[in-house]
């Protein structure tokens, strides 16, 4: 990376920097001579000042996004919070059923662990989005079955940001009386409100480093409440063992300094949400605006039912790794394509959207936050131009009105 | 993905990027758009060596860089049917990964079908030819 020039920073959607005030207190927690205690140590002040330390942050992460504390699962992230969710239900119900439900445009670590579950004898349903991402909540009902023990839907999708109905997709769960509802919302904490109790949610992923948080730190909410339905609490089996920790559902010595930083990310989040939404919109706004003037570029997902932090375009005419390369630089971004080797596959969301393979691969994804500016909006859009222009030329496309 | 300064150079310089026409311009192309590469080159010649030479390429960094120096290296050489430098010296310069091995035969394709234009319209005293259109 330049030293003298960093590129602008617009993958917030992949992970966010550390807020200053979330790195001090983290930092104050670490070196501080009487809060290092193990917070399972029960028999001295220091396992009691840090346990006081993960309960004050639990109750801080809980009332970001409308939970009891006592709903709270510590993890190491969300990956942990989905695996712990999908395996723990299905080991848990596995008498009462056999069969998952969940959508072909969620993040790896919902859908590899469902293909697991597949190997070990599962049957799963991977509903099928619209052209814009969004699943209807009819598809949910239609594909439930009386062994259906888990339906797993993303609340904000981490590509193309479209906003699932949950509420919706919650009450034909509580009808149906037997399929747990969990949802990933690893991108939704800070960019459109959570009301875990309100939505009927039995379990959500968190992540604390889409947040302004730190890396290695998330929680699973494991619905406490019982319904209506007399189907009573979710419960889950556990997957590690060891100290007993978390209730029995996730062992291991909790990260102290790491859970205090989630909870002052998550209260910083609530605090700060909706004006800093609103200037993100505005960012994004102009962003798409400047690029669409280039002609030839799409939007993926909707418009309307989608969070403003991420904005997902298509340039026709130009190669994707060619895009990447000639602007990787300039503006640190996400491609549409996974390159997990010297050839790139294209994004199988925007493959699953009906987009065409070239068109997937010569896709961006801009995550913007709490650290993006105009002035950063206005260089990616320059340096945008210039490249795609100076590409389109090289294959010699006719300019494109 | 990281590429190698040579390639970076030819990749951004974008050297010799367009079309030629007039007479003693002859045309090659080969690969396709949806497959991902697509790569055209013109040669003029002139008392039969190379020049002007032009490329377009919808592909890779890679496919962009070697393609811009094989036109570079022609220019005052006979037009003959091969590459200024075979596909693996080409692979060995541009530090091509070997799974990108295919990107440089559709270029060695488009360079031999332009020369291979080149030579049969010289032998029959054609004075310009274009062999393909774009995919």
């Amino acid at each position: 990376m330049n030293a003298v020039r960093k590129p602008v920073y617009l993958d917030h959607a992949a992970t966010t920097p550390v807020d200053a005030r979330v790195a001090a207190r983290m930092a104050e927690v670490l070196r501080s001579e009487t809060e290092y205690g193990n917070p399972a140590s029960t028999s001295h002040d220091y396992g009691d000042v840090a346990a006081a330390l993960v309960e004050s942050a639990r109750t801080q992460v809980a009332a970001a996004v409308g939970a009891n504390a006592a709903e709270v699962i510590w993890t190491s992230g969300a990956t942990e919070a989905n695996n712990l969710a999908i395996f723990g239900v299905s080991r848990y119900y596995r008498d009462r059923g056999r069969h998952l439900i969940t959508v072909r445009t969620e993040h790896k670590a919902v859908l590899d662990p469902c293909r697991e579950l597949e190997r070990r004898g599962w049957e799963v349903s991977y509903l099928v989005p619209d052209k814009e991402g969004l699943i209807d909540p009819t598809q949910v009902a239609a594909a439930l079955r009386p062994d259906t023990v888990l339906v797993s839907l993303m609340h904000v999708n981490n590509e193309i940001g479209v906003v699932q109905d949950i509420a919706a997709v919650a009450a034909i769960c509580a009808h149906h009386g037997g399929a747990w509802l969990h949802v990933d919302a690893a991108q939704s904490v800070g960019k459109c409100p959570i009301d875990f109790a309100g939505l009927g949610v039995d379990l959500m992923s968190l992540s604390a480093h889409k947040v302004y948080g730190p890396k290695g730190a998330g929680a699973l909410l494991v619905a406490r409440r019982g319904d209506s339905g007399g189907r009573g609490r979710v419960h889950l089996a556990a997957l590690q063992f060891g100290g007993g920790q978390e209730r029995s559902m996730r062992a291991g010595t909790l990260a102290t300094h790491q859970i205090v930083g989630m909870g002052l990310a998550f209260e910083l989040a609530s605090t700060l949400s909706s004006m800093e939404t609103a200037r993100v919109a505005q960012l994004q706004q102009r962003l798409w605006r400047g690029l669409a003037a280039l002609g030839g570029v799409l939007r993926n997902g909707s418009a309307t039912r989608s969070v403003p932090h991420v904005l997902n375009v298509s340039f026709e005419g130009v190669e994707g790794e060619s895009l990447l390369a000639a602007i990787r630089t300039s503006i640190a971004v996400s491609t549409g394509s996974a390159c997990t080797s010297a050839l790139a596959e294209p994004s199988y969301v925007l493959r699953a959207l009906g987009r065409s393979e070239r068109l997937s691969e010569s896709s961006l994804r801009f995550g913007l936050g709490r650290t993006t500016t105009e002035g950063d909006i206005d260089t990616a859009v320059a340096v945008l131009t210039r490249e795609v222009r100076r590409l389109r030329q090289v294959a010699g496309a006719a300019p494109v009105a | 993905m990281n590429y190698n300064e040579l390639t970076r150079r030819y990749f951004e310089s974008g050297a010799n990027v367009g079309e030629l026409t007039g007479p003693g311009v002859f045309r090659g192309a080969a690969g396709s758009l949806e497959g991902g590469t697509w790569v055209q080159f013109d040669l003029q010649i002139n008392a039969g060596a190379v020049s002007a030479a032009r490329f377009l390429a919808f592909g890779c960094p890679h496919t962009i860089a070697v393609s811009s120096w094989l036109t570079e290296q022609a220019v005052g050489h006979p037009a003959k049917p091969q590459l200024a430098e075979g596909v693996q010296g080409l692979r060995a310069r541009f530090a091509v990964p070997v799974e990108k091995m295919g990107r440089l035969l559709i270029i060695e394709d488009a360079w031999l079908a332009a020369a291979a234009a080149a030579a049969a319209a010289l032998e029959y005293g054609e004075s310009t030819h274009i062999s393909h259109e774009r995919k």
